[in-house]
């Protein structure tokens, strides 16, 4: 170890004195204490911390995937130097070599990380006390409540909709409804049965009440803690003020929970968090809560809408389960996870090719690692399901692409599954086991294969290699 | 194998092609080179530009893989990285960081090498002092002229005091203060039993310190042997004496002819080297203390390079018993400096290398009680003033006749 350290520090010392990791930092610090000056969110204290934390957090990450694929150069000019004549004639193994190079980077990217990650959360903090206030109490809570917590969420747990979709099916074919059909599946009619009955029991009409379960609530129950329920609706036909009001009613008072109710006024279109106490929650661990689609404001008017909880924005029940500061660090951890594949990459690239291919290469493993769903979306969208390799040219070319995609993403991670930052600037728990699963799939696993496969290359290659 | 000693470098049948970019065979850089370079001698490589001389040398360091042949190294294959413990390396040119100081770049060699961080830093002040770097050790490495450079080179070379050091074009950008000294080094060190492998443009350098050349051309050898013998002329003789006057040079004449019936072919005053001028003019402007930015003339070779190679006993032994089973003519040119050794020479050495009470008696030299004996440089001839009388010689009393002899020899 005393010679890959050897190595690391060397590497850590010409990131520095090159400048190159200088100019990085430059750029981070400029991106993280400039951010706040420059965006403004929506003007709330919450929305102003939340830009903040996002921008910055992502600029982050994109501006060391840079620096970690540009100190790769370090291997690649040593050998176009030949400053590696001196080290590979010293008791030094080829893989010491390579390791000492990743270690390096490694402890570079982990120190801007730190760097980053505290003036990120000083600034929070900073922002949080001098952001013009609109209502300063409500501010502050809002933004302790709902950002700078580590808030877990359980989301609610549907009914079962393929019973009454059986029923729909045999009546139907009872009835002879499907005979007509060509080429008739059961089975889809059953799913296209089923998705019908979820629509339905996601549209609360007019004056209509709706039921949700959630399991596994599993927060302190005490009377002065809370739980918040999350949620977004869509309104039809809503009052000439955009607001929908309707009534929450928590608490199972046969399943031991305190029963609360909750009026709402509330913007349509928008999240909206309510806080309901801890002891609404049963004994076993659930909540249930009653929406009902009716004005409870004594002297207004009943508006007849029609409010619909669309699948793409779950209804959840947060609760906290940890501190902002450990979420902040455990997304540092994260984000130096994929910085610690993406060197062991760059580090592969440079063995082989030379530095500017090796740093195309690197980049557009980079590109791709990071816009893995997008790619799988995209080629998915675009072939038909029921379309083969020979159907037609497009689909042809869409199929071998998908080909060429699976075997690529078979060692090339999604970046995506591991970005928590979106989580952290929601409030979100980024969990412990989102950490170590980041740990053992990107680093243990994957970085391991590539940081092994880039020391039996270097390993085959001269060193003094001469083409002619 | 009693006798039998292991090489430092042996290469067999080796050859390296160089290949284009579509693997094609294009250049055949070195072809069925047989090397072999003994412990404790100083190795010449000559060869004129692309004649394969560095080649060798990196197929030597594991830089490079042969295309086909055999290379061991310190009675490994270069690959095998624990020989590189024991090998000092000066490339081509000083391909250092320029972003380190002198000092950093040591300490950095010296952590691949695993040393101990006090001798680390004690070694590196050592180095820069004999290289004369002391000075600008805390400057850049990338500010340093290409001759500073060179010198910081040769100090990372010996940072491991290495038992065999290669050293390609070491003289090449250094001035001639540098010059002469690596080439001190290379005595000194050639003297302590160490292993050099000289690569060379600079005939005089190589005449100067070496043992035994080889010329390489197109990448194949061309001529070998011990550098003593390919250069010696025997169809003449020099005789060098202080000034003599026209009636003292015509009497040697008329002698020369009487005797021999040969006439004197040059009579001329011999001219002092423009290297020793050089040298001359330098030193006296750095006793003046003259300032300069640039290195300073160097110091002393450090002490932790003084120390004898380690061998074996084992192997001192067979050496030393091959040695003396030699046979070496002293030459009779003065009475002996030293007393004349008693009795078999082989047993001698033996018994006073295993301490034995007869060879306490017998009278010995002060240095070859301090000296480790030079394991195998049995068959190497005593002909430069330089060079180091061994221990067998100086057990045998012999040594000082025999330098001495050479020496006028080669004169």
């Amino acid at each position: 170890m005393t010679t890959v350290w050897a190595i690391a520090r060397h590497m850590i010392a010409e990131g520095i004195r090159m400048k190159l990791a200088l100019v990085f930092l430059v750029l981070i610090g400029l991106v993280v204490l400039g951010l706040p000056f420059s965006i403004s969110g929506d003007s709330s204290l919450t929305g102003a911390v939340q830009s903040f934390m996002s921008y910055g957090l992502s600029a982050t990450g994109v501006l060391l995937g840079m620096l970690t694929i540009f100190m790769s150069r370090s291997l690649a000019d040593e050998l176009v130097g030949h400053q590696i004549f001196l080290v590979m004639t010293k008791p030094v193994s080829r893989w010491q070599y390579v390791l000492g190079k990743w270690l390096g980077m490694t402890i570079l990217n982990a120190a801007f990380l730190l760097c980053s990650g505290v003036t990120i959360y000083g600034m929070v903090h900073y922002i949080k006390r001098t952001h013009p206030p609109i209502d300063d109490r409500y501010d502050k809570a809002e933004l302790n409540n709902e950002v700078l917590v580590a808030r877990h969420a359980v989301r609610c747990t549907l009914p079962d909709f393929t019973k009454p979709a059986e029923m729909e099916f045999e009546q139907n074919l009872e009835e002879g409804l499907y005979d007509s059909v060509p080429d008739f599946d059961p089975a889809v009619e059953k799913a296209r049965l089923a998705s019908k009955y979820e629509a339905r029991w996601r549209v609360v009409g007019p004056l209509q009440m709706r039921v949700f379960e959630f399991e596994n609530v599993l927060c302190d129950r005490s009377p002065d803690n809370h739980v918040q329920i999350r949620y977004k609706t869509d309104v039809s036909d809503y009052a000439s003020d955009e607001i929908f009001r309707a009534l929450w009613v928590f608490g199972d008072p046969f399943m031991g929970a305190r029963q609360v109710s909750r009026p709402v006024r509330q913007v349509v279109g928008r999240y909206h968090t309510v806080h309901v106490p801890a002891d609404s929650v049963a004994d076993d661990h659930t909540l249930t809560a009653y929406f009902y689609n009716e004005n409870p404001y004594e002297g207004e008017p009943q508006y007849r809408n029609i409010i619909e909880f669309r699948k793409s924005n779950e209804v959840a029940v947060l609760f906290i389960v940890g501190s902002f500061e450990w979420n902040l660090v455990r997304l540092h951890i994260l984000m130096l996870c994929k910085l610690m594949f993406l060197g062991a990459v760059a580090l592969l690239m440079t063995t082989v090719f030379s530095f500017p291919v090796a740093c195309l290469a690197s980049f557009t493993i980079y590109v791709l690692a990071g816009t893995r769903s997008f790619i799988e979306e995209a080629l998915d969208f675009s072939s038909d399901d029921f379309a083969t390799m020979f159907t037609s040219m497009k689909e042809f070319f869409v199929q071998l692409m998908m080909q060429v995609y699976n075997v690529i993403y078979w060692i090339i991670p999604d970046f995506a599954k591991f970005d928590a930052v979106e989580s952290l600037v929601n409030g979100r728990n980024v969990s412990l086991v989102w950490v170590l699963q980041a740990v053992f799939g990107l680093v243990l696993v994957k970085t391991v294969i590539v940081l092994g496969l880039a020391i039996l290359l270097f390993h085959r290659r001269e060193v003094a290699e001469v083409s002619v | 194998m009693a006798g039998q000693i292991q090489p430092v470098v042996q290469t067999a049948g080796l050859c390296k092609t160089f290949k284009d970019f579509w693997r094609r065979p294009h250049v055949e850089a070195v072809k069925d080179l047989d090397l072999e370079i003994k412990p404790g001698e100083v190795f010449g490589l000559l060869g004129p530009n692309g004649s394969g001389k560095t080649t060798t040398i990196k197929m030597l360091l594991g830089l490079l893989y042969p295309t086909k042949g055999r290379i061991s190294v310190l009675g490994k294959p270069p690959t095998d990285v624990s020989v590189k413990a024991r090998i000092g390396f000066l490339p081509e040119e000083s391909y250092l960081y320029r972003f380190l100081v002198a000092h950093e770049t040591l300490d950095y060699y010296g952590r691949l090498f695993r040393l101990p961080a006090r001798i680390r830093s004690e070694r590196s002040d050592r180095l820069l002092d004999m290289v004369g770097l002391r000075q600008e050790a805390k400057r850049r490495v990338g500010e340093y002229s290409k001759g500073m450079a060179r010198r910081i080179g040769l100090a990372q070379a010996l940072i491991n005091d290495p038992e065999f050091l290669i050293l390609d074009e070491p003289t090449t950008g250094l001035d001639p203060i540098g010059a002469r000294q690596i080439k001190d080094v290379i005595r000194e060190l050639g003297k302590k039993g160490k292993t050099i492998l000289l690569s060379s443009h600079i005939l005089a350098d190589v005449e100067d310190v070496c043992d035994r050349v080889t010329i390489l051309y197109g990448g194949q050898q061309r001529a070998a042997g011990d550098i003593g013998e390919l250069l010696r002329k025997t169809d003449a003789t020099q005789i060098t004496t202080p000034s003599l006057s026209e009636k003292t040079i015509a009497q040697v004449r008329d002698l020369i002819f009487r005797l021999e019936k040969k006439d004197i072919l040059d009579i001329s005053n011999p001219r002092v080297r423009l290297e020793d001028f050089f040298l001359r003019i330098v030193g006296e402007a750095q006793a003046a203390n003259i300032r300069t930015s640039g290195a300073r003339g160097g110091g002393e070779i450090p002490d932790f390079l003084k120390q004898p190679t380690e061998s074996t006993t084992q192997e001192v032994v067979d050496s030393l018993v091959f040695a003396a089973s030699q046979k070496v003519d002293p030459v009779p040119i003065q009475a002996p400096l030293l007393p004349e050794a008693t009795g078999e020479p082989s047993s001698e050495v033996i018994q006073q290398l295993m301490g034995s009470e007869s060879a306490k008696t017998t009278p010995e030299p002060v240095e070859a009680a301090t000296e480790r004996p030079r394991p195998a440089r049995p068959d190497r001839p005593r002909e430069k003033p330089s060079a180091d009388a061994g221990v067998i010689d100086e057990l045998l009393g012999r040594a000082k006749q025999e330098t001495e002899g050479h020496s006028e020899d080669k004169r």
